[in-house]
């Protein structure tokens, strides 16, 4: 890190704590959550918002946070990854149905596709086929063929009906 | 990459810190990193970010619906107002890019990037939008066909930023039609905002994207369409489509050929027209 350039300090929400900290003026909130937090669910695929593989929630949001700044936060911007919904009651029913339906293989692009999907049913508890594919439209797997994922997102809404 | 980062307080400082050759605004950021990852500014001293500074927000004011430079995506496909009076621009929003992208990208930043691609310029062409920008020596309004001069390029000036847009508030039908690669995550090989109002006289606005350096209007298919009864005719929409191809000055590049560019505005526009028609 060249230590002649100007740090900015930032103050925000992740993961339900407010806290501070210092980044560079091009540092993307993927490498601040890696780097500065060692939070390292969230994954650097393309880094250029095609694959998702670096979604988070944005102010409640699902967004790639492979482009956005880090230094444009502020202090009521909250940002949540998956390790702030370990404890989540959705978003453990959706990784087990990623599990039970045998939706991961190598496993890198779940920590998105599951963020796509617990933004989608918080929204939208019930969705159609079409909705799953349409909310998972910006998630690439190399994998799995997308049939098993869209299955376990079917399977984690049909076991919240009850 | 080593460049400055500026947090602007307020309207005035941030166009003066935008005067300053090198500096660039910032809002989304959906084409300002991915351009600055792939080395596209030479001489990039400083981002500006914008995000606070301008309205996130649709309203109606008289007889305009007013919509701020940093309304994202999402929540314009979204919102009733625009669902309800200007289909063509909610179904524009919805076609950008995936859900993620959707939630960050503005249409200030859409427009401020100015790339024959952007698929709201179409839809704001199709509802005679205009553009209201603002710097620290004052505000002027320009109408969209009138902003964009070229490939990326805009009539701001130094030290300008885009405010917000201007609608003249009507009820319309429209119809935004794309055509990319696959559905999602697709830059526009060539895309088409459709917009029809009758208020005693039937008006039809017809723009083409990607067929040009800036965006088309197909005068001679507008001309056509208010002059037959409703409702139109296959032999109406035909010729109509026939203008659009005679229209449209594609080129051929890495998305597309300039001949397929060309067919496709033909069925485009047949596309949206039988998109409207009950
Ligand atoms: C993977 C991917 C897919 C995409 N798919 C599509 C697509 O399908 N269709 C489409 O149209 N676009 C697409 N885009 C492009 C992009 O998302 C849009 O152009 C977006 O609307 C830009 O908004 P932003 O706020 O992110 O802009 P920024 O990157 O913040 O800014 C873009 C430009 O506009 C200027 N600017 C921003 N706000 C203002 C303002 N208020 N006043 C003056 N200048 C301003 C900036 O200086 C910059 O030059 C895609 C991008 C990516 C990365
Ligand atoms: S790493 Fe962000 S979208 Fe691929
Ligand atoms: S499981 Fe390997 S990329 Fe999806």
């Amino acid at each position: 890190m060249n230590s002649e350039v100007n740090e900015i300090e930032i103050q925000f929400n992740l993961n339900g704590q407010d806290l501070k900290t210092k980044v560079l003026p091009g540092m993307t909130v993927l490498e601040m959550i890696r780097r500065n937090f060692k939070l390292t669910a969230t994954k650097e695929g393309c880094g250029k918002g095609e694959c998702g593989a670096c979604s988070i929630l944005f102010n409640g949001l699902p967004i790639n946070s492979c482009l956005k700044l880090a230094a444009t936060l502020t202090p009521t911007d909250k940002i949540v990854t998956v390790e702030g919904l370990a404890n989540d009651e959705l978003m453990q029913r959706i990784q087990k149905a990623y599990v039970d339906e045998g939706a991961v293989q190598c496993g890198f692009c779940i920590p998105g596709m599951t963020i796509s999907t617990y933004s989608l049913l918080k929204k939208n508890p019930k969705p159609t086929m079409d909705e799953i594919k349409f909310a998972l439209a910006g998630n690439i797997c190399r994998c799995t063929g997308y049939r098993k994922i869209e299955a376990a997102v079917a399977k984690a809404a049909e076991r919240g009906e009850k | 990459m080593s460049f400055e980062f500026y947090k602007p307080a307020n309207i005035d400082e941030a166009s003066k810190l935008l005067k300053n050759s090198g500096y660039v605004a910032i809002v989304g950021g959906t084409d300002t990193i991915v351009k600055i990852k792939a080395n596209f500014y030479k001489a990039l001293k400083a981002l500006v970010d914008l995000n606070g500074l301008f309205s996130k927000e649709i309203k109606v004011e008289g007889d305009k619906c007013i919509i701020g430079s940093a309304c994202v995506m999402n929540y314009i496909a979204e919102h009733p107002v625009i669902k309800e009076n200007f289909p063509v621009l909610a179904q524009a929003a919805l076609s950008v890019a995936a859900v993620q992208i959707r939630n960050t990208a503005t249409i200030g930043g859409n427009v401020g990037n100015s790339s024959p691609v952007g698929d709201t310029i179409p839809a704001l062409y199709s509802l005679e939008a205009e553009v209201n920008i603002v710097s620290d020596e004052g505000k002027r309004v320009v109408p969209i066909n009138e902003f964009i001069t070229g490939v990326g390029r805009n009539v701001l000036k130094p030290g300008e930023m885009i405010e917000s847009f201007a609608i003249p508030m009507r009820k319309t039908k429209g119809s935004f039609q794309k055509l990319g690669e696959r559905k999602a995550l697709s830059i526009s090989k060539i895309n088409l905002g459709l917009s029809y109002w009758n208020d005693g006289k039937p008006h039809y606005r017809i723009a083409l994207g990607a067929v040009a350096i800036t965006v088309l209007r197909v005068p001679k298919a507008e001309e056509l369409l208010e002059n037959s009864p409703l409702p139109l005719t296959d032999e109406v929409i035909q010729q109509a489509a026939t203008y659009a191809v005679e229209t449209a000055k594609p080129i051929t590049d890495i998305r597309s050929t300039k001949e397929y560019r060309k067919q496709m505005a033909g069925v485009l526009l047949k596309r949206a027209l039988n998109a409207i028609r009950e």
